[in-house]
């Protein structure tokens, strides 16, 4: 009997998340909103789980010199590290500490990490079939202005979630959420550098 | 009733549950309202098209050199 009644929350979990995610596509504003008070902790659990398999898949064409768990335990503690740095940074300039919720903050993350997984997917996808370096010719360049064209228009859209993420989670105004990520950049350039330099990212995952 | 009320009222306090932006002067609010109005509903409207122009842009400007770029990021992943 509890069997089929988890079973039947993750079932709609997983509907819930895919509605969302062409909620996001469609009605970023909306949807983040509504995400950002949301409470089934399977929706976040969907998602980091569909990282796991990304990051299993993956193990195959990089250079395999970590595991794919060590790499996926490295992604768990960089978003960790994240939303932990956004929740404390609201409670600290928030005027009414009550309202900043710590779950807001992880749903509206988990699910701002959608362009991310898009990204990094279709690139390992088109590392398989459109394997690089990319030439000079009329297709390459072609290629080439696509796939810029096409990673700018996920870091835009990323960017819109990102923004909309903190904003709902931590109820600030557009000048504190900028000053927010300016200091997020401070420590998290650095962090990537050396995360790039052992290794373990090319690119964050995040 | 009692129910259609719970559910105006769980939507109000969704929808007030941020204040709006207030950049400091009039002019300033009215055009970020203006301007964040487009990417609250279908952004990839605007965003394909522009990130069209800039990456076209990008080649005659960079030539090779986005060709090589585009080279590292399909290692990037």
């Amino acid at each position: 009997m509890d069997f089929k009644k988890i079973l039947i929350s993750c079932l709609s979990s997983f509907l819930i998340v895919i509605n969302r995610f062409i909620g996001l596509i469609f009605n970023p504003y909306k949807t983040m909103r509504k995400i950002s008070v949301e409470k089934d902790y399977y929706q976040p659990a969907f998602i980091i789980g569909i990282i796991f398999i990304y990051f299993k898949f993956i193990y195959y064409l990089r250079d395999k010199i970590y595991p794919a768990t060590l790499i996926y335990f490295l992604f768990i503690i960089n978003v960790f590290l994240t939303v932990i740095f956004f929740y404390l940074l609201s409670k600290l300039f928030s005027k009414n500490k009550k309202e900043i919720y710590f779950s807001s903050f992880i749903f509206t993350f988990s699910y701002s990490l959608l362009p991310t997984i898009i990204w990094f997917l279709s690139t390992s996808i088109l590392f398989i079939f459109l394997p690089p370096p990319r030439t000079f010719s009329i297709l390459g360049k072609g290629f080439s202005i696509f796939f810029v064209a096409y990673s700018l228009s996920l870091l835009i859209w990323k960017l819109i979630l990102g923004y909309l993420a903190i904003r709902f989670s931590s109820k600030q105004n557009f000048f504190k959420i900028l000053f927010m990520i300016v200091l997020y950049l401070i420590w998290f350039i650095p962090y990537s550098i050396i995360l790039y330099q052992l290794k373990l990212f090319r690119i964050p995952f995040i | 009733m009692r129910s259609i009320n719970l559910r105006m009222k769980q939507k109000l306090n969704e929808v007030f549950s941020v204040e709006s932006n207030d950049l400091g002067a009039n002019f300033l609010t009215n055009y970020f309202k203006r301007f964040t109005a487009y990417l609250k509903v279908a952004p990839f409207v605007y965003i394909i098209p522009i990130t069209f122009l800039v990456s076209v842009s990008l080649y005659f400007l960079l030539g090779r050199f986005l060709i090589k770029l585009v080279t590292v990021l399909q290692y990037g992943f």
